[in-house]
């Protein structure tokens, strides 16, 4: 257990994190980033794809409150990330796996910190429980969350 | 972003429909800020990593407006049309604006001449006001041999009677300088039209194709009642605020020039204040009398603007409003005071015709009565070059301002009709345009007429509220430096930032420019998946999702003019009807994702 080290999916929004930096400079950084023109474009299913994938964890990084240039995109992303919190509790996987930071930080220097310290945490969960949405049919409540559903 | 549309009016030109953000279009030469706002709130925070990023942004605005700097510190048009002016403040772009030129203004000094090789025809322009200096500089820009004809020692017009506390000298020096050497334009000073027998015909006989008369109002007007020129307006102590600023200007007034003198300025404009505080500030006791109303908001109401009078009042200016000035009373040739009936109106239906209750009237004492009721043109001039129509007006065409009687002569800027800075700039981009199509013998209106539609102010959960500008106190600025501190780095940003970008993202692409996307990607519904059931349409802060009746069914639809491409609706669609195409995300999130395993 002692190499283990978790797998976190790291979405930000690129009008608040790291447009200072090049982004192919900051990606060398941060493992499984993707950079994103608004955290209200995250849809659930992108969140719950990752766990299937294999990911241990998700995070989220919008801006600060009021300041989204698409007015409420990280107040969006926020809600839906309390949601999906709630649904994967349900399902057997730990709400600490998700998780949404709205700030700022333009040089993007702290992702990787951030990242790192997610990984910190999720290393004492140990790893994600895989496929647990299969079992659960989830498709009801992912609808409840702006998720989507096959067909 | 262009629609065409016929109007289907006779003699009408089929008007270009343009969408924007209602700030770009009030603004005479439509400046593209939206998008310069989106820059400015995405620069770093460390003012030296900040400079780049401050002449890059100013770089491109110079390109269009040359004067880009000095609007800054005395242009805010485009606020009073600001969607955000009901919703907390509009957004301060004029400070916005110094904030930049405050950077840019000593980096213009180095700003490297156009390249372009001065091979087209000559073209005069005559007068070296804003709109002159806006149309030389783009006809200089597209390879003109450009060259002011000046009637005074200096370049800028009616900018120099702009008191240094609102315009500081050396940046309208700087600006002006910068723009006739970067543009290639030559200038010939002290050379007035209609006078040492300078007319447009020796122009034409100098080999001149096209020459664009931007004269301003040199002419201080006169003091009138009921059509009638007032007596007294010779008596020691009268004097036009016109002169006044010329006289300040060139600093020819002593700074205590007015102490113990109880001065009345007359007029409601904003050059009234400016004569009124500047007079203050050479320590006058200043009364304002206006023949205006206090609410702005009213037809009548005082159309200086808000922050001169509040400026003014808080300078300790009495303001006197709706009251005329029916008598100038004088004592051994010495000016004493003015008699003023109440104004009940100011305009009718016919425009300016004020109207006065005489069984109502007050006595004013003074020392010195300043006239600041408008300013007029050269007539006389106009007149012997043929410029007139029968009834003593411009004879100029509106669309082009090519003059009907002399084709090869364009008329704008504040001899056609007085405005504000910008709008003498917007005749010059005009002009520039009209003698470009003139010179190269094309249709001098295809195209050219505009309808604009703007945007209401995007949906959000909070609107925040305007920052203070802060002003130094009263007591402390009675002289002629600028009273009014410029945003930092840091309140800049947050200003810009506070800009809701309501205009559409095609008249804008700030994102696409620093690389946040590659392009704005459509979304794109498909309507055999799609149930109509709307959260598209609640969760859009742009009115662009709406829903339409198809066959039998209702799906949604986007209106790509108001889209924003955030995606907000893709994700919130539950039953995957919307897609963004071409934005990448998908690629990018099944790159991440095959290599989790």
């Amino acid at each position: 257990m002692s190499d283990y080290e978790p797998k976190v999916v790291c979405f930000s929004c690129k009008f608040g994190w790291g447009y200072l930096t090049d982004e192919d400079k900051l990606s060398s950084k941060i493992d499984n980033w993707v950079p994103l023109i608004c955290t209200g474009k995250i849809d659930a299913t992108h969140v719950f794809d990752a766990f299937s994938a294999g990911a241990d964890g998700v995070l989220v990084l919008g801006c600060p409150e009021g300041d989204c240039h698409y007015q409420d995109g990280n107040y969006e992303a926020k809600k839906r990330v309390y949601l999906i919190r709630r649904l994967l509790e349900s399902v057997g996987i730990e709400k600490e796996r998700v998780r949404i930071e709205l700030s700022t930080d333009p040089k993007g220097e702290s992702i990787p910190k951030l990242v790192a310290q997610m990984k910190k945490e999720l290393a004492k969960l140990g790893p994600a429980k895989k496929d647990p949405v299969e079992k659960s049919k989830p498709n009801k409540a992912m609808k409840a969350v702006g998720g989507k559903q096959d067909g | 972003m262009w629609k065409t549309e016929a109007t289907g009016v006779p003699h009408v030109e089929p008007a270009v429909r343009q969408c924007l953000p209602p700030c770009q279009i009030k603004c005479p030469i439509n400046e593209d800020i939206q998008r310069t706002n989106v820059l400015i709130s995405l620069l770093p925070d460390d003012p030296d990593l900040a400079k780049e990023g401050i002449l890059q942004i100013s770089d491109y605005l110079y390109d269009k407006n040359p004067f880009f700097n000095i609007c800054g510190y005395i242009c805010g048009l485009c606020e009073l049309e600001c969607n955000y002016l009901k919703k907390g403040g509009a957004i301060k772009r004029r400070l916005l604006k110094r904030f930049l030129s405050d950077v840019y203004t000593e980096h213009l000094r180095e700003l490297g001449e156009f390249r372009t090789v001065k091979q087209k025809e000559k073209v005069a322009v005559i007068g070296g006001g804003p709109g002159g200096l806006m149309c030389a500089y783009h006809l200089g820009k597209k390879g003109y041999d450009v060259t002011i004809i000046e009637a005074s020692d200096r370049l800028g017009g009616a900018l120099w009677l702009v008191p240094d506390y609102r315009l500081p000298k050396d940046v309208l020096q700087t600006t002006v300088e910068s723009l006739v050497r970067i543009a290639g334009i030559g200038v010939r000073y002290n050379n007035k039209l209609g006078a040492g027998g300078l007319t447009l015909e020796r122009l034409k006989e100098e080999g001149f194709k096209a020459a664009f008369l931007a004269t301003g109002l040199p002419y201080a007007r006169v003091l009138t009642f009921e059509r009638q020129s007032l007596e007294g307006q010779d008596l020691a102590g009268v004097m036009y605020g016109h002169t006044y600023l010329y006289e300040v200007s060139h600093n020819n007034i002593a700074a205590d020039y007015f102490n113990g003198k109880r001065v009345i300025v007359t007029g409601g404009g904003n050059v009234a204040f400016d004569v009124a505080r500047s007079a203050r500030r050479q320590g006058g006791d200043v009364t304002v009398v206006a023949l205006e109303r206090e609410d702005k908001d009213h037809r009548d109401g005082i159309p200086a603007d808000e922050e001169e009078v509040q400026g003014a009042w808080e300078e300790g200016i009495r303001i006197v409003y709706s009251r005329g000035v029916r008598k100038i009373i004088g004592q051994s040739g010495r000016f004493k005071g003015i008699n003023c009936p109440t104004c009940v109106s100011v305009f009718d239906t016919e425009g300016f015709n004020p109207r006065f209750d005489c069984s109502d009237c007050m006595d004013l004492e003074g020392d010195v009565l300043i006239i600041t009721v408008g300013q007029a043109p050269d007539r006389s001039m106009l007149q012997k070059e043929g410029l007139l129509d029968g009834q003593g007006r411009l004879d100029v065409d509106h669309l082009t301002l090519q003059s009907r009687s002399e084709p090869w002569v364009f008329v704008g800027g504040d001899v056609r009709r007085v405005g504000f800075m910008v709008e003498a700039m917007g005749e010059g981009l005009v002009v520039a345009e009209s003698i470009d199509r003139y010179l190269r013998g094309v249709d001098m209106r295809e195209g050219r007429r505009r309808d604009y539609e703007a945007y209401q102010i995007p949906l959000r959960r909070d609107y925040k509220r305007e920052p203070r500008v802060p002003w130094m106190p009263p007591e402390d600025r009675m002289h002629f430096r600028i009273f009014e501190r410029g945003f930092t780095l840091k309140e800049a940003i947050a200003e810009a930032g506070r800009c809701v970008t309501c205009g559409p993202c095609l008249s804008c692409k700030a994102c696409v420019s620093i690389g946040f996307q590659k392009s704005l990607s459509p979304v794109e519904v498909d309507v055999t998946r799609c149930s109509g059931c709307g959260l598209c349409v609640y969760v859009c802060n742009y009115y662009s999702a709406h829903l339409v009746s198809s066959g039998a069914k209702i799906v949604s639809e986007t209106d790509m003019f108001r889209c924003k491409s955030c995606g907000m609706c893709v994700a919130a669609c539950p039953s995957q009807a919307r897609t963004m195409v071409d934005d990448g995300t998908a690629e990018r999130i099944a790159a991440v994702y095959s290599s989790l395993t």
